[in-house]
């Protein structure tokens, strides 16, 4: 089926030379799937990621291995063990490239692409949930891969709670049950509405029943030669420096993958992987490299490419509003506007991303941002007014520095971690910018683990970080303020390190949740975007970049700009989709 | 006999010292393995996910004096538990591997600058005033005081990346296996050219100015003087005289680079990514994996008292003044 035809179908029908009814008929005729479908009723345009695969002509296979970097290691470890988090022990691509998940959510396009599950609803109260799992898949072994699978995946965590996945230990506290009904439905029943558990059950990683229900402890299960579902399955060759995953004999995209193989090389440092892929020896690698034109791109600016779009969560500046000024609304708006965001974006950044607006939303939310909550004033660099509102405050200058009422001068502590280049400059830069408005910032830098500890216990003051994601909005809100996510200073917070609450979040995120409306959605994103505006529970610097960079010597057909079918970055979800596009060259 | 006793009592001391410190120090660091997975994740992973991981590395809430009754009991068991940065692979796996390149790359770097700076010693000391004893001891005493690591990437960005002469990282040559084929040997050997290289540059300058000294002071010796006499060749006053007993103190010395050796070239294997107990130790390091640090520290330890206790019993038996004291 190629593009063309899809794309022809969607215009038609946009431009009413037929109904929906035909449509759908000429649709099932060329055997578009119903989500796709779906999406041209709503959109009146294919999905991105479908045109993109589709549009790539069948090319044979060819015999090549691409070269990856995604994680650094000293010696590689055999360990292919789905159920444990990305980035923890398990090899990439074990999640997203063995393995594979009910659905992927685009983060550049906000688009779900229906993967092992080909449709799902939820019931009228939303408290059940049913997929139809795919036809015809099997597993690398030859095993039909049926929903049977996808329930004792999810037993498992209903099972122990020592076992993390990738979505599983998250959605299991909300479930009652999962029960495979038939050889394609699964009807997941929750304790109450969750909506938004929707997409922590489509990125669980599905395990084939007949190989984990024999593997005994699964936590210290290492599985080392992987039955999947995911395009690369064969490990022919591992050794400490160096391994090799091959194509899946029996994957079910027929002619996909279009090449042999990857190749892993273990890089032990950042620098040593910049210098690899520097040298044109990684054909795909995601990593943060300084100066990327000239350091890279101009090396051999015909094959060397990267592509960073901005849209990982926002960095943001904490202030632990537990600690005067920082529990006063405009004592934060007023730092806010002191802080030049776009020096930080040229000069920490390299320019690879762009100032923050006042919903703390990044570009993956483009489209659902609300005009007034993004346009509130206080992420606008404007140091006069920010002395103004400080006065107002009742912090006084003395000398040069502002006191409070008790006497107590403006002095105070930025964390950082340190050798996190980009941030120790953002925060060398906003001590500058504070010290215009008369306050004294040290920058503090400390070791990763030990930051991590400081900032989720509350034992700060001020510290940059990043901030939650995920398919909605929902997260990112949660985590900035509200009580569900609020600890008492001391106590271990995941996320809100800030220490900020709501009742009102608390109403709005409950209703979200409730609901699976998209329209409805909007409607209480809005109102969280503008409730985000009002308290400035956090302050939003700039969304994070999504690194990635790839070589066209030996392979083609990444994703970049004119052609955003996924995120670049290697560790997203979306890698798998690279994965299944990419060709090797003649 | 005494003395012997006495420095078994002392060493056994030190090594309960070392066993305790290694337990404490890991766990003075703030923060846990779970904080470092969060970070290096950089948020990507949901909180929920990192708890449940904490309950999978089995991470034990029992108070820190038991737990150190456990850790001394699995010790004594040759437990060293499950790296957590290589879960769930048993630390003795990985520091069973790592072991052997430390070894290699220490070894031959520390007999190669041994050999090497004593025959320069020896000349210099014997040609007095010549060549090579006005201008090697003083030039290699100005690059031995540069820290090696600097060397060491002075040498990758030169050698490995502008000029493209050897390897940039790793112990042999990724598109090979581990045989005992002629073609992995030389790829082993070709990638420890530079690490080992870097390494051998900052030690000589110390064999050369040792072994040129006690030299000079042997040539003195009545002795090297009757070799002389009585008319023996050169070379043999030179070397089986003079030198053969000059060699001494820096035999001691050898053997205590000896012990170092597993301890003395992290930042070189961190450079090239040389895949030994340095490079493990910073990973182990960077995720706060305790029971891989825990071991890497313990056989960094052992081997330095080792190598000391074997120096020590070797002196008893080369000098008879030790032994009555």
């Amino acid at each position: 089926m190629t593009t063309h035809s899809y794309e022809q179908l969607a215009r038609d029908f946009r431009e009413g030379h037929i109904d929906r009814r035909e449509l759908m008929k000429r649709a099932t005729a060329l055997g578009m799937s119903a989500t796709a479908l779906g999406w041209i009723l709503i959109h009146g345009h294919v999905p991105a990621t479908l045109a993109a695969q589709e549009g790539t002509p069948a090319a044979t296979v060819s015999d090549r291995l691409m070269t990856v970097s995604s994680e650094q290691a000293s010696t590689w470890t055999r360990n292919f063990n789905p159920l444990l988090p990305e980035g923890s022990s398990n090899r990439w691509p074990t999640i997203d490239g063995i393995y594979e998940r009910l659905f992927i959510y685009t983060q550049i396009n906000a688009e779900i692409v229906p993967w092992l599950a080909t449709e799902w609803s939820f019931n009228e109260d939303n408290t059940v949930l049913t997929f139809k799992t795919r036809e015809n898949v099997l597993w690398s072994d030859g095993t039909p891969f049926t929903a049977n699978d996808v329930a004792y995946t999810f037993n498992i965590f209903m099972e122990n709670e020592a076992i993390p996945g990738n979505g599983g230990a998250v959605i299991a506290p909300f479930l009652e049950s999962i029960e495979a009904t038939d050889d394609t439905t699964v009807v997941f029943t929750f304790l109450q509405p969750y909506t938004i558990g929707l997409y922590d059950i489509g990125g669980q990683m599905i395990v084939p029943q007949h190989i984990f229900s024999e593997a005994g402890d699964l936590v210290t299960f290492t599985n080392e030669n992987p039955v999947a579902t995911g395009p690369f399955t064969e490990v022919v060759r591992f050794e400490p420096q160096i391994w090799e995953l091959h194509r899946n004999p029996n994957y079910w995209q027929e002619g996909k993958p279009h090449f042999q193989g990857l190749h892993i090389p273990a890089y032990p440092t950042n620098d040593a992987v910049n210098l690899a892929t520097i040298n044109g020896e990684n054909d795909w690698a995601a990593n943060f490299i300084p100066d990327i034109e000239q350091t890279y791109v101009a090396q051999d600016p015909e094959h060397f490419h990267y592509w960073f779009p901005a849209t990982g969560a926002d960095v943001h500046l904490y202030l632990n509003t537990t600690v005067a000024p920082f529990d006063n609304v405009d004592v934060r708006k007023a730092i806010s506007m002191a802080i030049n965001r776009d020096q930080i974006v040229e000069i920490a950044m390299y320019g690879y991303t762009h100032p923050a607006d006042t919903t703390g939303l990044s570009d993956a939310f483009e489209t659902i941002k609300d005009e007034e909550a993004a346009n509130a004033g206080w992420a606008t660099y404007d140091v006069d007014a920010a002395n103004e509102m400080l006065d107002a405050a009742g912090l006084a200058m003395d000398g040069d520095v502002r006191v409070m009422e008790d006497g107590t001068p403006l002095e105070f502590e930025l964390n950082v971690v340190s050798g996190w280049s980009d941030w120790v400059q953002a925060c060398e830069i906003m001590s500058q910018n504070l010290s215009d408005i008369g306050m004294r910032v040290t920058v503090q830098p400390y070791e990763q683990a030990t930051w991590q500890t400081n900032v989720q216990n509350g034992d700060f003051t001020m510290s940059i970080g990043w901030s939650s994601q995920g398919a909605t909005v929902f997260n990112f809100y949660r985590g900035v303020m509200s009580s569900t996510t609020w600890r008492e200073i001391g106590e271990s917070a995941g996320e809100n390190w800030h220490r900020f609450q709501l009742e009102e979040t608390d109403t709005l995120l409950d209703q979200f949740a409730a609901t699976s409306d998209p329209a409805e959605q909007q409607a209480i994103a809005v109102e969280l975007q503008r409730l985000y505006a009002e308290h400035a529970p956090a302050i939003p610097l700039f969304p994070g970049p999504q690194w990635g960079q790839y070589n066209t010597m030996r392979f083609e057909g990444f994703p970049n700009e004119e052609n955003p079918y996924a995120l670049l970055s290697t560790y997203s979800d979306e890698a798998l989709l690279v994965l299944n596009t990419v060709t090797a060259k003649e | 006999m005494n003395f012997i006793l006495r420095r078994l009592g002392f060493y056994a001391l030190a090594a309960w010292v070392s066993i305790t410190l290694n337990f404490f120090l890991p766990r003075m660091m703030p923060g846990d393995p779970g904080d470092a997975v969060m970070a290096r994740m950089q948020g990507r992973v949901q909180p929920e996910t990192i708890d449940a991981m904490r309950k999978a590395y089995g991470l034990s809430d029992d108070p820190l004096w038991q737990q150190y009754f456990d850790y001394l009991g699995n010790l004594m068991r040759g437990e060293f538990g499950i790296a957590i940065s290589a879960f769930p692979t048993p630390v003795t796996d990985i520091i069973r591997t790592s072991f052997f390149w430390t070894l290699l790359l220490g070894l031959t770097a520390t007999i190669v600058a041994f050999l090497i700076g004593n025959l320069l010693g020896i000349i210099g000391a014997w040609r007095r005033g010549g060549l090579v004893d006005s201008v090697m001891p003083p030039l290699l005493i100005f690059v031995g005081s540069f820290p090696y690591f600097w060397l060491a990437l002075l040498a990758l960005f030169f050698m490995g990346f502008e000029w493209g002469w050897f390897p940039l990282r790793h112990a042999y040559s990724s598109n090979i296996s581990p045989s005992w084929s002629l073609e992995f040997v030389g790829s082993v050997a070709y990638h420890l050219v530079l690490p080992a290289a870097s390494l051998v540059v900052v030690a000589i300058g110390g064999w050369v100015l040792g072994m040129r000294n006690t030299m000079i002071s042997t040539l003195s010796e009545d002795y090297v003087m009757m070799a002389e006499a009585k008319g023996l060749p050169q070379r043999r006053v030179m070397f089986n005289y003079a030198a053969r007993n000059a060699l001494l103190p820096n035999l001691t010395a050898f053997g205590m680079q000896l012990g170092f050796i597993l301890g003395g070239a992290l930042l070189t294997e961190v450079v090239f990514s040389y895949p030994g107990l340095g490079y493990q130790l910073l990973g182990a390091v960077r995720n706060l994996d305790y029971p891989l640090m825990q071991g890497i520290f313990l056989i960094i330890t052992f081997s330095v008292l080792g190598a000391n206790l074997v120096m020590d019993l070797l002196y008893v038996r080369l000098d008879p003044r030790v032994r009555g004291a």
